[in-house]
């Protein structure tokens, strides 16, 4: 059994508890028998509302599962995820994707915009499909602060990598979702549009008070979180707080080599 | 070969792409091959008949048809003296010889006087039981008939009509109503097409059907072993000189077949048409396909360029795909031919014509002609997605999937596609304008052509503003969903150019047949209103003449003010121009038709052309052999003496009712044409007194209800009848249409499905963000409707065009009245929306059914 239940620090964006979500004996497995995989092995997990958290861990670890579980794009084997109060294991497809339209936003490591609708539409859509109207003085500001106010009519196309990514931050923010969750967001972007991705994130933590949870295997992006959980052969091994690129890096050596000698 | 490798690859791979597209090569196939088999078989079935059914050498009386058809404008059969057969008898080489009577001049009915002719247009015959109709037909209950009151029916009829030994029948010809028992049954040992045939013995047949004994209409003529029939003809005609008809059994086949290959091949010329136009159809949706496949492979392709391919190379493999689907279909298609000619079998045999699967004639021809067929139209759709693939750059490899836009080649296109439809245009302007006919028709069909493929051009930049326009009107209730709809539509014109176009030429069609055909019944009615000036007409919706014992049951109801006889016969003419004019229309009847259809004189008074020796003309008729009032023609009546008639009146050639008659009064036809050679009435017409119409009407009907063949109308039921006639011919051809625009459905439906693969993670991240599966699904439809409301806004339009244009040509022939059937327009139109959502059903639940996290991580 692993563990990686913490008590916040501060409380967040006023919600009403200080968790955001949490994972309670989460078991993720493939295939039976002989050809069982176990990618998720009785994972407990508390997110922390209003903090940047990132998942880590070598390819396999299952942190991506970890995250679509979370996030209620996969289901468990067994166990429960929590959304603030809300159960979210055994919803229905239709009641998840209220969930997912009406209380999460996602950043994908690439593919995150419609082609056919510009920068604006784009960001508004979450919001469109759910037939509620923007926020208009939020969306300003949001817009404002991954600063695509000038690019806004543009198509996906017309659009660099870093910008793209930026609209699909602006799009996960502009909802106001009581949790994102990126998935390798900067997977695809070189390191100073990833650089600047990951700031637009930071700041949406600290001024916009924003619950995230990112997945990722890069040190430097993991960097710019609150905490980073550890994840190895579907548990949590470790976590750190306050983490800096080179800590992180010196964490990772340290598990790749027990790993190996084990 | 290792083109072949990957292209073989890649079919195996896509199969359930190509699915849609194998389908329809199927089914086009399918038509040409069933259509083949179908016909073949028919020819085959009537070809053994006819073989079965001719006797060596067959004399007939001179007026008969080679086929040994014996209606006759006086309703009896052309008849021999007896004494021919003693004659046939002496000749040489005449094993043995039987003098028969038959007529298909009648109509029999049962003791309900319930009409037993077949429906289908197929014959009823009564003739005289003899050796060479027992080589064909076995008597399977009762016996043969003998004396006055018995008759023997075939089996099909007494099946069809439950008829049972004893029965009464009632056979009506031009001599009178006879009455006798059934006395036998016999059934057919050839297949039997769907005649109803009645047999009386030898001397009642020649009372029942000529009206006296000793006389016959044909002698079947047995040869004695080692004479062939050529040299028995010879030996018959020089023992009965001139003044007969003698005819091998391969010359009297011969002529049937001929007679009934005419049909057949207007028939398969038709079905042809329509399967033509379903590969036209199919053309799009295999462009379509490979147009998505090359698009989906591009970086594929890339690839294999990066690597060392040549375009050729490409481009090839993509033809050999092609090729494959071709022939996968074509052999399909090929089998569910030879299938549906069987179904078409059992459906005529349902509608009485009952044809044998035994007879099915597969010719070598036509599996080759489906499978080339098939195989060429498949590769050269395929042609242009080919040489796009090939135009793909290594560089292609590296970029992300999606090729961009080729801007320059959509200038050209719609200038190509403006110039087309505008000269389409012009042609169809051309064609309203003229005063010719003539000259018309040709224009209309280049302006059809040219409209066509300019729509067709054209389609993708169309698409642009009627989508949009589409969206605005009904896609906006449905909110974001119904604006990504919209976009989804938008995004690639061609494609939904070319899917909409494949619905856009079956609805054309459509739309300018149901122009025409309500402007017709239209401006139909609306000269029977202004000209027709009687209460009933009588006639036989099966083209049998009026015998007398009719025409006098007719005058002898009460309640009526007159009655109008209407006869028609032929002559050779002789015009003041000097020109002959060999077996020419005559219409004649009663003074009074002056008045019961007052159509339009421009020269002289039309009631003058009644009066003895005197006779009218059309004006078109009139001007190309120069006649003017008081004009002399010289008619030589066939089968009487020849008149100099005046011409008294010169009608307008602008009606549909009567369009191009010459009028002269029945008492005239009488001074030239012996009583006995007088035809019978086409048509009767009665007017009724003021006020007693109601009470006529209904008398006329018991009047003639001992006469089924006979149908009373007024004027209402008139124009039901021709509106319904009407309705009945375009329901045919919009049935054959189907094809066509099932074809185009497959396209709508094949399109939607390949799109959604193609945009599987798009679905997935809209999936994730929170759109449901029922928006999911709600907007793969309304991008469907979008794009069958296109192709059905563009279809209509382009018909309402060619009907239109049709209406204004046709005027010169009568045709005054253009009516828009706005009702079956709109249906149309309706019905396309709920087209296009049935044609979404699969791709939307296939899209639904989506995993979300594979549809994110799908490459």
């Amino acid at each position: 059994m692993t563990s990686a239940v913490t008590i916040p620090r501060h409380g967040g964006t006023g919600g009403r508890t200080a968790v955001a979500a949490r994972a309670r004996q989460v078991v993720k497995a493939y295939g039976s028998g002989e050809t069982r995989v176990v990618a998720l092995d009785h994972v407990d997990v508390d997110i922390a509302r209003g903090q940047f958290t990132a998942i880590m861990g070598p390819s396999g670890s299952g942190k991506s599962t970890l995250m679509h579980c979370l996030a209620g794009l996969d289901t468990v084997t067994s166990g429960q995820i929590y959304l603030d109060e809300t159960e979210i294991t055994g919803l229905n497809d239709k009641k998840l994707t209220q969930l997912r339209r009406d209380r999460i936003g996602f950043i994908f490591q690439a593919f995150n915009l419609l082609p056919t609708l510009n920068a604006l539409e784009n960001i508004t859509l979450p919001m469109d499909i759910a037939g509620r109207k923007p926020d208009k003085q939020w969306l300003a500001r949001v817009v404002d602060t991954v600063g695509l106010s000038d690019r806004l009519r543009h198509r996906p196309t017309q659009l660099s990598g870093g910008q793209q990514q930026r609209v699909a931050v602006a799009r996960a923010l502009a909802a106001r979702p009581e949790i994102i969750f990126g998935d390798e967001p900067t997977g695809n972007l070189d390191s100073r549009a990833g650089a600047e991705v990951l700031g637009f994130l930071r700041r949406s933590v600290d001024e916009l008070g924003q619950t995230i949870v990112m997945v990722t295997h890069d040190p430097v992006a993991a960097s710019y979180a609150d905490r980073v959980l550890y994840l190895a052969d579907g548990r949590i091994v470790d976590e750190m707080y306050k983490p800096t690129a080179d800590a992180v890096l010196d964490r990772m050596k340290d598990f790749d080599a027990r790993g190996r000698t084990s | 070969m290792t083109v072949l490798k990957t292209s073989m690859r890649n079919f195996f791979a896509h199969k359930g792409r190509m699915a849609l597209s194998a389908i329809a090569v199927l089914l086009s196939v399918a038509f040409v091959c069933g259509t083949l088999v179908f016909t073949d078989t028919m020819n085959t079935t009537f070809d053994k008949l006819f073989q079965a059914t001719s006797s060596d050498v067959t004399v007939s009386a001179k007026g008969a048809s080679d086929s040994g058809e014996t209606t006759s404008d006086n309703g009896r059969p052309p008849v021999m003296p007896a004494s021919v057969l003693a004659e046939v008898r002496g000749a040489q080489g005449v094993k043995s010889a039987e003098g028969t009577v038959f007529s298909t001049s009648v109509t029999v009915v049962d003791d309900k006087k319930d009409n037993l002719s077949p429906s289908s247009g197929a014959p009823t015959i009564v003739g005289s039981w003899n050796g060479n109709d027992a080589r064909t037909m076995k008597i399977t209950s009762g016996t043969a008939p003998k004396g006055t009151d018995q008759v023997m029916v075939d089996a099909d009829t007494a099946d069809k009509h439950h008829l049972e030994l004893g029965d009464e029948l009632g056979v009506i010809s031009a001599v009178g109503t006879h009455h006798a028992k059934i006395s036998g049954i016999a059934d057919f040992q050839v297949t039997n097409p769907g005649a109803a045939i009645f047999y009386l013995d030898t001397k009642t047949a020649q009372q029942t059907l000529v009206g006296r004994t000793g006389v016959y209409t044909n002698v079947n003529v047995t040869a004695a072993s080692g004479v062939s029939d050529p040299q028995l003809k010879q030996n018959v005609r020089a023992a009965l000189g001139a003044g007969y008809k003698v005819q091998t059994a391969k010359e009297t086949a011969d002529a049937n077949q001929k007679d009934v290959e005419g049909f057949m091949n207007v028939m398969k010329y038709a079905m042809l048409g329509f399967a033509g136009i379903a590969f036209l159809v199919g053309i799009f949706l295999i462009i379509n396909t490979f147009s998505m496949l090359v698009a989906q492979r591009t970086r594929e392709i890339g690839l294999m360029r990066a690597i060392g391919s040549s375009r050729k190379q490409v481009n090839r493999s993509v033809l050999v795909e092609a090729t494959l689907l071709g022939v996968f279909g074509s052999v399909l298609g090929v089998g569910a031919g030879v299938g549906l000619a069987v179904g078409l079998m059992k459906l005529m045999g349902k509608m009485g014509m009952h044809l044998s699967t035994s007879d099915l004639t597969v010719a070598w021809s036509t599996p080759v002609v489906g499978l080339l067929l098939g195989v060429v139209v498949t590769v050269l759709a395929a042609y242009l997605p080919a040489r796009r693939a090939g135009k793909v750059s290594p560089m292609a490899a590296l970029r992300d999937a999606g090729a961009p836009a080729d801007a320059k080649a959509g200038r050209i296109r719609a200038l190509v596609g403006v110039v087309l439809t505008g000269a389409g245009g012009y042609c169809l302007y051309l064609a309203a304008g003229v005063d010719k006919a003539k000259d018309g028709s040709l224009w209309l069909g280049l302006g059809v052509v040219l409209s066509l493929i300019g729509f067709v051009v054209i389609g993708p930049l169309l698409a642009g503003g009627v989508v949009r326009v589409l969206g605005a009107v009904i896609l906006r209730v449905f909110g974001p969903v119904g604006r990504m709809a919209e976009r989804n539509a938008l995004r690639n014109p061609r494609r939904t150019g070319a899917t909409g176009a494949a619905l856009m030429i079956g609805l054309a069609l459509v739309a300018c047949l149901s122009v025409v055909g309500s402007s017709m019944v239209a401006s139909a009615t609306d000269q029977l209103d202004k000209t027709v000036g009687t209460d009933f007409i009588v006639q036989s919706d099966s083209g049998q003449l009026i015998t007398p014992q009719a025409v006098k049951a007719v005058k002898d109801t009460p309640g009526l003010e007159r009655v109008t006889e209407y006869k028609t016969y032929e002559g050779d003419y002789t015009t003041p121009d000097g020109k002959t004019l060999k077996d020419t229309d005559i219409t004649a009847a009663d003074p009074s038709y002056a008045t019961d259809l007052r159509t339009k004189t421009v020269a002289g008074n039309l009631k003058d052309a009644y009066l003895p020796n005197s006779m009218s003309v059309h004006e078109k008729f009139a001007k190309a052999h120069g006649i003017h009032l008081g004009s002399k023609i010289r008619i030589a009546f066939k089968d009487g003496a020849t008149a100099n008639l005046t011409v008294r009146a010169i009608t307008s050639s602008d009606v549909v009712i009567d369009a191009g008659a010459k009028y002269i009064s029945i008492a005239t036809l009488a001074t030239y044409v012996p009583a006995d050679k007088m035809p019978l009435d086409d048509l009767v017409f009665a007017t009724a007194k003021d006020g007693q119409q109601d009470a006529a009407y209904t008398s006329l009907k018991s009047a003639l209800h001992d006469y089924p063949q006979y149908k009373v109308r007024d004027q209402t039921d008139y124009k039901q009848a021709l509106k319904d006639q009407i309705g009945q011919l375009l329901n045919m051809i919009y049935g054959l249409l189907a094809l066509a625009i099932i074809v185009a459905i497959l396209g709508v439906v094949n399109t939607l499905a390949l799109s959604v693969v193609e945009r599987t993670r798009e679905i997935g991240l809209m999936r994730a963000i929170g759109l449901s599966r029922r928006q999911l699904r709600r907007m793969i439809r309304m991008e469907s409707v979008v794009i069958a409301l296109f192709g059905a806004l563009l279809g209509l339009g382009l018909g309402m065009g060619w009907g239109a244009t049709a209406q204004k040509l046709l005027a010169l022939e009568g045709l005054k009245v253009l009516e828009i059937p706005w009702p079956t327009l709109i249906t149309v139109f309706l019905g396309s929306a709920l087209v296009g959502l049935v044609a979404a059903l699969i791709p939307a639940f296939r899209a639904g059914r989506m995993n979300v996290l594979n549809a994110i991580a799908t490459e």
